[in-house]
């Protein structure tokens, strides 16, 4: 395991990494998004003369003389909407109109002026009401249906199997809406030249931004230049293609002249996508000695009118435990609500505060320690698959956690400090291990340095170092001679940030290329005229060696006149899908203090062990997994987004959206039992920037439950779910 | 945000024979305005005034411009006052606001920040749509059918309970007035905030001397540790003398329109045994008159636990007795 400072740290901290809207150019003009003030309804009238004619303005585009843009779809992401180029309004603060002025508080200020009339109707913003709309939700990007019966021989029902169980608990828990809050807001600067359109904007992968922006503007890709070396956080909220890119890279076709757009914070939460608001039930049937007999667990999310995400939750109960009888069902609920989409561990996240909260209702009932009802349940692969996971120590993860975090010292109702009830909680995270189709260019030079490119993005995940560090292992040299590239289109396409799969994607094309370059590095070697002709060479250390002799790649393409080789290599799932199950486990383990007069929650400690296969980079992996628990515990007592009747959002900026801060975190210990999972990848790596928040919201609640013995069934968990439960 | 003009008088006279909004930290101001719900068209930067000074040698006297994290750490202010300023917003907030302007803060109402909506408060006349909406932040005292939001300071609180008064200067003069005066419930016209007249500013804070104010504290209940409103908070002082209190100020903040004294639990303590259940009987008088809302209905028995809560950790070191 290596320890390596993140090689963008530099840049960042000292304000030299240059974000999409920190490009500016010569006679650059500023766009600002309008949005509406309805949810639900047609736009009737525009009236953008006053806006027209304010000082500066350009343009202003609005459904009645719209910027020409196609709705770009492809095979994850599905059909990715376009502004304006209708007159419904389905959400508030959907975009509406694009201003275009010479400076930014021009185009700000004349946006103001737009007037615009609805004919406004109804609107239905509550999933808890609307639940007489749900629709079956399609098969997940796994391809699994999204209802799912496994039963055992002789069972005729998952009812019969549950009504059969000795001890059975059932509950109804829901999660809000959430947003990802990313620190970047959703921005772009575009301009047109004879090389086409080039744009610069933070986005999960420049190739994917490109492939977007070629459809929506109906020009060859080949023409769609995007630029993308720094992400200011994504978290799946910028795996499509933002409004303001859209916008900006029409603007500057319609005007010859560069373009900037940029969401204020607030259009961040209507205009972009938020991770949807659900609802689940589980019913949990099992043995008087803990043995699972029937899982049940239905869902239901929120989604906007073109259904464009489902946040698959029951998926948590086809992976987490072992049981003879399962049944799962999603569902999704049409809803006049800004878009939903992706947001770290999407289906894990709030599929598992259920289930986990689940799980730690059934100890209480067995009167069972929660991780020895864990561990007799363990499961050996999906549900209903025949393929067993591939390497799994979630045992060792809950062993090592239970010492580290001194789990002996936890009584069912917990203990007391002073004024503060204190309790401990447990959960198990489980997230898929995944990879998908990368290519990576490697190319030697002539000063012994090497460039590893791959078109995909660094949204703080730390992968630009894991480049360098996989790229020197596989060039057999220091890391410091290694440059890592991302965030090109002109680079190859593949390492786009989701999934968690970006380090096993890229690390294992990086295998592929180092071994095509060298091999093309020793055959220029052996050639007639080179200095080893007629040779037999090796490669090592950094070296062609052959007939005793020994050079360094650097010196051999000097010696051969060249400047530099390149080569490509390619890697993505195969054959292994067919032999195994693959997946991430984790033990999360949380102390939570409630005060006994006021009710507050506060978590005081915090462990996670994670078996995520072979750690890369410890220093940036152990921040990832710290940052994803510290998500869990804001998912847990901080973070909800609060739509109303009218689907106005109460609380749509960063002061009525609560995110914890410095004082609210401890100090989180992370551990890693490492196995290198070569059955997955050559590189042995599994992913590890979602598994950190999986879990750790059930984690909290459960502490919660064991410092006061309220059972709350909803995240956040807030003061007036507590006050009533709290001796006087 | 809409342009103004904007001008830098160096003088008190100068700035009260003015027109415009005066801008000290413009840690409230600056943000409404980029929220267009303030649109001055001229603001005077008061920040050359010499209104600064922290003088402790008989009470307390606080010139208007200094910074809230200046006298959150001077020795002598009372630990109620300086709890009350160290819980409130962030560092580099507390850094940037003056005290003077910290007592002129504006609702944090979500309607009176959005001007796509209605607000009395906001738009006199157009409507609260907090009644019926999300009110869980909202009042539960003091309020009226045209506007429940809460007040936003903690330190007014804090001031409140200790009889804190302002000097307000204007071109006719100057004038002193009791904070607790200053502040107008909202009733029909919650546009009117305060007392303050046309040009006048607010120029120094005085408390007057209360030495048994040196055992006091200021308790803020909230959704996270730090950076964030109560959603109930207690500034308590009190003098105790062989185990019972001899005297005692209370005022809570969070649950009521304007910063909220409560004289009938500082007479219920006055005589009472240093006891939780003397305290819990007190405390049962704080919610009196509560108006629950739809979504804040547990601020009244939070209420009640946060006044029994900080009386008990001023008290820590007195015996005390536990009824559960």
């Amino acid at each position: 395991m290596t320890t390596t400072t993140r090689i963008d740290a530099p840049l960042k901290v000292t304000g030299r990494a240059r974000y999409g809207s920190d490009h500016n150019l010569p006679g650059m003009l500023h766009g600002y998004v309008v949005t509406s003030t309805i949810a639900n309804g047609e736009i009737v009238a525009m009236d953008v003369a006053a806006a027209q004619a304010a000082p500066g303005v350009v343009a202003v585009w609005s459904p009645f003389d719209p910027l020409t843009l196609r709705t770009p779809s492809t095979p994850i992401l599905g059909d990715t909407w376009v502004p304006l180029q209708d007159r419904s309004v389905t959400h508030h603060g959907q975009p509406v109109a694009f201003v275009v002025a010479e400076t930014y508080e021009q185009a700000r200020d004349a946006s103001a002026l737009v007037e615009v009339t609805y004919d406004e109707r109804p609107a239905r913003t509550s999933l808890a009401d609307n639940l007489d709309l749900a629709e079956e939700a399609p098969p997940g990007l796994d391809g699994e249906p999204s209802t799912q019966v496994v039963l055992a021989d002789g069972v005729e029902s998952i009812d019969d199997a549950l009504a059969g169980s000795p001890v059975v608990v059932e509950g109804r828990y829901s999660t809000p809406t959430q947003n990802h809050a990313a620190m970047e807001p959703h921005s772009a600067v575009a301009h047109w030249d004879a090389d086409g359109l080039t744009v610069y904007s933070g986005n999960q992968g420049a190739f994917v931004q490109q492939a977007d922006l070629a459809a929506a503007l109906d020009v060859d890709p080949s023409a769609v230049h995007t630029v993308n070396p720094f992400v200011g956080g994504a978290f799946g909220g910028k795996g499509r293609t933002s409004v303001p890119a859209f916008l900006a890279a029409a603007a500057s076709r319609a005007l010859g002249r560069p373009v900037k757009a940029a969401l204020s914070r607030e259009q961040v939460f209507t205009a972009t996508a938020n991770r949807p608001e659900t609802l689940q039930e589980i019913t949990l049937g099992a043995d008087r000695d803990g043995t699972l007999i029937g899982v049940r667990h239905d869902s239901w999310c929120s989604a906007d009118t073109d259904r464009s995400f489902v946040e698959p939750t029951s998926a948590a109960s086809r992976v987490a435990y072992r049981t003879p009888n399962l049944a799962v069902s999603q569902k999704v609920v049409p809803l006049h609500i800004p878009r939903t989409t992706f947001m770290r561990a999407p289906g894990e996240a709030p599929g598992s505060f259920a289930l986990e909260s689940a799980m730690d209702e059934l100890a209480v009932a067995l009167d069972m320690d929660p991780i020895e009802l864990r561990l007799r349940n363990g499961s050996l692969g999906p549900a209903g698959s025949d393929l067993q996971w591939s390497s799994k120590y979630l045992d060792d993860c809950y062993r090592i956690g239970a010492e580290r975090f001194g789990w002996s010292r936890r009584t069912p109702t917990g203990t007391r400090d002073g004024d503060w009830l204190v309790g401990m909680g447990t959960a198990t995270a489980v997230f898929p291990a995944l990879r998908f189709p990368t290519t990576t260019e490697i190319t030697l030079r002539a000063d012994d340095t090497a460039l590893v490119s791959v078109g995909g993005s660094d949204p703080g995940t730390g992968l630009l170092t894991v480049m360098a560090l996989l790229g020197a292992e596989a060039l057999d040299v220091g890391t410091e001679r290694i440059t890592p590239r991302l965030g090109l289109s002109a680079y190859p396409p593949g390492g786009m940030s989701g999934g968690s799969t970006a380090t096993a994607s890229v690390g294992s094309a990086i295998v592929a290329a180092a071994s095509a370059v060298l091999e093309e590095l020793q055959s220029l070697a052996s050639a007639p005229g080179a200095p080893f002709a007629g040779q037999d060479v090796t490669y090592a250390d950094g070296r062609v060696l052959g007939g005793g002799r020994s050079m360094t790649f650097g010196e051999l393409l000097s010696a051969l006149g060249r400047d530099a080789i390149s080569a490509v290599g390619s890697s993505g799932p195969g054959e292994e899908l067919t032999k195994h199950s693959f997946s991430s486990f984790g033990a999360q383990f949380c102390e939570v203090r409630v005060h006994r007069w006021t009710g507050e929650a506060r978590v005081s400690r915090m462990l996670g062990v994670f078996d995520a296969g072979r750690i890369v980079n410890d220093q940036a992996a152990r921040s990832q997994l710290r940052g994803g628990m510290i998500w869990g515990v804001s998912a847990a007592l901080h973070e909800g987004l609060e739509i109303e009747g009218d689907g106005r959002l109460a609380n749509g900026d960063l002061a009525g959206y609560l995110l914890p801060v410095n004082a609210d975190i401890p100090e989180v210990d992370v551990h890693f039992v490492q196995h290198p999972d070569t059955l997955h990848n050559p590189v042995g790596a599994r992913g590890i920037g979602e598994i950190g928040v999986v879990g750790m919201a059930a984690a909290v609640a459960n502490a919660v439950y064991n410092a006061t013995g309220v059972r709350v069934r909803h995240t956040p968990i807030t003061i007036e779910d507590l006050l009533d439960g709290l001796p006087e | 945000m809409q342009s103004f003009e904007l001008t830098a008088p160096t003088s008190v006279d100068d700035a009260v024979a003015g027109a415009g909004t005066y801008l000290a930290g413009g840690t409230t101001l600056v943000d409404l305005m980029k929220l267009d719900v303030l649109t001055p068209r001229h603001v005077q930067d008061i920040n050359a005034l010499p209104l600064r000074g922290i003088d402790t040698a008989d009470g307390l006297r606080l010139g208007a411009l200094e910074r809230m994290s200046d006298v959150a750490r001077h020795p002598g202010v009372y630990p109620v006052i300086s709890g009350a300023l160290l819980q409130s917003a962030s560092q580099q907030l507390r850094n940037m606001a003056s005290i003077g302007g910290n007592l002129m803060q504006r609702s944090r109402c979500s309607y009176f920040r959005d001007v796509t909506t209605a607000c009395n408060r906001r738009d006199p006349g157009s409507g609260c749509p907090a009644r019926s909406g999300a009110n869980r932040m909202h009042a539960v005292l003091g309020t009226s059918e045209a506007c429940v939001a809460t007040h936003p300071s903690d330190v007014a609180v804090a001031l409140v309970a200790l009889d804190g008064q302002i000097t307000l200067a204007s071109a006719a003069g100057t004038r002193m007035v009791a904070l607790r005066d200053f502040y107008r419930l909202p009733g029909d016209t919650p546009h009117v905030e305060n007392d303050l007249r046309p040009g006048e500013l607010i120029t120094e804070i005085v408390v007057p001397r209360l030495d048994w104010a040196v055992n006091s504290t200021y308790v803020k209940v909230r959704d996270r540790q730090s950076y964030e409103f109560a959603l109930c908070s207690a500034a308590v002082a009190l003098d105790v003398r062989d185990a019972h209190v001899v005297d005692a100020r209370v005022a809570v903040g969070g649950v009521a329109t304007v910063p909220w004294r409560l004289t009938a639990v500082e007479t219920a303590l006055r005589g009472a045994p240093v006891t939780e259940d003397a305290f819990q009987d007190a405390a049962a008088l704080a919610a009196d008159g509560a108006e629950p809302l739809s979504a804040n209905g547990f601020k009244v028995a939070l209420l009640r636990r946060t006044v029994v809560r900080a009386l008990c950790e001023l008290t820590q070191d007195e015996p005390t007795g536990s009824r559960g």
